[in-house]
Order: structure tokens, then sequence, then C-alpha cells
């Protein structure tokens, strides 16, 4: 049956979706994520207890709950606004259920990139007449971004592993294409390792990519609590 | 009042929290024990021996937990392994090897780290003061590790916490899997969700406190 190009056709389809939801829910958590962060960092007290409520929750919680949650509520959530028979793409619940737990984590992962920039900086540029967003905007999360860019690979990686859970909520994702062809031909264990060495290879040389990646100098402080962070927010 | 649904369904909801309890509980001790056996393993002088360990260790990081535990369930009974999917407790099996295989990758790493950290010079000096191999690694290296990967094993177990959500997946009846019966049986979603979500913050929230004391108290920057 592999020699079937229609199989592997429908492998092809499946990974299109797990990159699509992959790339969709990264792009749509980075600025959430920077929005919490920022709010994070707030001296205002009712931006920041907010934001460390939102973030500490969120990463405190299995992703796959959250995704089941929008696959089931996803649609009568947002009833009110787009009328009463709107009904939530599947795809589009998924992406919500991710993109809601990763914003959480790369709000912690650029949090982390900025706490590591020694104060001088800041207060140089504060001394200098730059206000705050300026400081932000022209000081700061120029360097912090880019100290954080072999994290948010990782992330990345992680994102990818964890859109194979939308496949319970019924996006044809590549796990769910493989369960229906190994449903069909009862050869689990070929189509599963098949499955498998696909992420592998992907997450394999992401993961590689991100290691090699060392742009500008950080701190070992900073390298341990980066390393932290991730290993709290692996989810599957 | 939120999570009062709980109570209605006692059985449903705190069995499910019971299970996911064990499940943590037994998935990190069986990770604790397979990822030191690894990080050995990645250590050892002995060439071929190291690049088992590797190959375990990238492996099981870099592919999705959900395939390995559908592998586990579907595919080792294939294989003539008696994983059957017939019983509960062959499914609960199922699960706890998924997550000591997933999170041991990860503790192996972490204490591959620890100890390489130890410095050379320490095993160079204890080696020449006559302690063999396995005396220094017991003596020396070992005891320095221990300290420096307490908080980043914290890490792991909170992620193996929320992992465990995934053994619903392959019908382990796990505080999310009581949750979706509740929702199917009352369509009362925003309830049955929010307990679930109250009694996992019950979970991981004061287990995230403890790491962030451990990791204060313990942290050493060499």
């Amino acid at each position: 049956m592999f020699a079937d190009p229609a199989i592997w056709r429908f492998f092809g389809d499946g990974l299109v979706q797990t990159l699509a939801l992959s790339v969709v829910s990264v792009v749509l958590s980075f600025p959430v994520g920077l929005a919490f962060a920022l709010g994070r960092l707030s001296s205002r007290r009712w931006i920041r207890w907010p934001a460390t409520a939102y973030v500490e929750a969120i990463r405190a919680l299995p992703v796959l709950l959250l995704i089941v949650y929008f696959g089931i509520k996803g649609s009568s959530l947002f009833r009110p606004i787009f009328g009463a028979d709107f009904e939530l793409p599947r795809f589009w619940a998924g992406v919500l259920g991710l993109s809601l737990y990763t914003s959480a984590v790369l709000a912690e992962i650029i949090r982390a990139g900025i706490l590591t920039l020694p104060r001088g900086q800041t207060e140089a540029s504060r001394a200098l007449g730059l206000s705050y967003p300026q400081t932000m905007r022209f000081v700061v999360l120029p360097q912090a971004l880019r100290l954080m860019v072999p994290a948010m690979m990782g992330q990345l990686t992680t994102v990818i592993k964890d859109t194979s859970l939308v496949g319970t909520i019924g996006v044809f994702d590549l796990l769910r294409q493989g369960r229906t062809i190994y449903t069909q031909f009862f050869n689990p264990i070929e189509v599963l390792l098949i499955v498998a060495t696909i992420y592998f290879v992907i997450c394999f040389v992401l993961s590689q990519l991100s290691r090699r990646l060392e742009l500008g100098s950080v701190t070992r402080e900073a390298k341990i609590r980066m390393t932290e962070l991730e290993l709290r927010d692996q989810a599957a | 009042m939120p999570g009062a649904i709980a109570f209605e369904f006692p059985d449903l909801f705190f069995g499910g929290l019971w299970l996911t309890v064990q499940l943590s509980g037994l998935g990190l001790i069986g990770a604790l024990v397979l990822g030191t056996a690894v990080a050995l393993m990645r250590v050892s002088p002995i060439a071929p021996v190291r690049w088992v360990g590797a190959a375990y260790v990238e492996f099981f990081r870099n592919t999705p937990l959900v395939v390995q535990l559908f592998f586990l369930f579907l595919g080792l009974p294939l294989l003539g392994l008696r994983f059957a999917s017939d019983t509960f407790d062959n499914i609960f099996r199922a699960a706890f090897v998924g997550m000591a295989l997933y999170h041991g990758a990860y503790v192996a790493e972490v204490v591959r780290g620890g100890l390489l950290g130890v410095d050379r010079g320490q095993i160079e000096a204890a080696r020449s003061l006559g302690l063999s191999y396995a005396q220094t690694l017991r003596e020396v290296q070992l005891p320095q590790t221990f300290r420096a990967v307490i908080p980043p094993l914290g890490n792991i177990a909170i992620a193996l916490v929320k992992n465990t959500s995934l053994a619903s997946t392959i019908g382990v009846t796990d505080l999310l899997f009581a949750a979706e019966i509740v929702e199917s049986r009352t369509f009362r979603a925003g309830e049955a969700f929010l307990t679930a979500t109250l009694l996992y913050l019950a979970l991981t929230i004061p287990l995230g406190l403890v790491v962030n004391g451990l990791e204060r108290r313990l942290l050493v920057v060499r």
C-alpha cells in the first residue's frame, strides 16, 4: 500500500495542516506574548498584576485542555459577535488553543530576555532623554529579541509537537491522517513510525539550528533561566 | 459557585484527579530512574554506549508524546508485548511507560548537564588520588550534580503533570477525560472545563511555587 502515491498525498495533506497550524499559531502568539511581557514589566500595578495572572495561569494548564475547550465551546463563544449560526472552523479552534498557550510561554521568554540586559542600558537611555517606549523600541528590544532567537526556535519545535493534539478536535493534521490510514489498513506500527519520523526530521533540524544560533553573548545565568523556561513549558 | 459541578459528579472529577496524581507520581519516578541511567550512558567512556543514549534522547525529545502514546497503546500489542487494549490496567500501564520514556529523555539531558558541570580538575584529582571511575562518580560527581539538577527537574515535574492529560487520548479517565465525560452528559462545557482548570491549577501552581523557592535557594552559578 505504501507504493500508492495516494497514501503519500494523504500524509502530505496532513503535514500541510500541521505546518500551517504551527506557523499561524506562532505568528499570532508573538505580538500577544510581547504585550504580556511588557505588561509584566510595567511599573503600574493594574497592568502588571493581570498580565502576571494571565501568564502564570495559562502556563500552568495542559495545552490539550485549552484545545479541547475551544473545540467544544469555541463556536458558542463567538456567537454573540458573529451571529447565532456561527461555526468556528476546527482549524481556528486549534489555533486559538495553541496560541493562547504559546503566547503565555513567549511572554515568559521575552521577559527573561529583557531582564537579561544590564540595567545600565535602560538607565543610560532614560538619562539621555529617551522616553520609556523609545527606550524599549530602540535600545532594549532590538538586543533582547536577538538573545531570544534560540529560545523561540526551541518553542517552535514544541508548537509543532503540540499541533499533534488537534486531531482530538477533528483537525486533519499529520497524526490524524495517519490514524485514518492505519484504521483502514490495520498497520499502526508502520504508519506511526512514518509519522514519528516526519515529526522527528522537522523538530530535530529545528532544534539543531536553534543550538547553533547564538546571536550576541548570553550570560550563564540567562542561559540557565532560558533552559528552565523551556523545560517547564515543554508540552507533548 | 465555580467548581460546584465537581460535587455533582464527585466520582468522575475526584477519581480523575486521583488518576492524574497517580500517573504523575509514577511517571516521575520512572522518568527519574530511566533519565539518570541514560545520563550515565551519555557520559560513559565507551563510545557505542554514548551513541545509544544520544539516540534515545533525540528520538524521544523530537517526536510528539501523543504519537509515542498511540504507538505504545496500539503498536506494542501487535509486536507481542502485552499492553493489550482490553483492560483499563493495561491502558494505564501504557500511559505510564509513555510518560516515563518521554520525560526520561528530558531528565537525561538535565542530569548530563549536571554531571558535565562538575569541574574536570576535580575528577582528574580524584582519579589521580586512586579513586576508581565508579568511586569518583559516586563520591565526587553525583553529590554536586544532585544540587544543580533539582530546580530543572522540578520544572520537568510540572510539565509532566500537565502532560498526563494526553493519556486521555488513549482512554485513561484522568481529570481532562472526566471533564469531557461530564460535558457530554450535561452540555455544561463552561462549568466542566472551569472545574478541571481549577483542579489542574491546584496541582501545578503550588508545585511551581516550590520549584521557584528551590531555584532561589539552590542556584549555583559557577
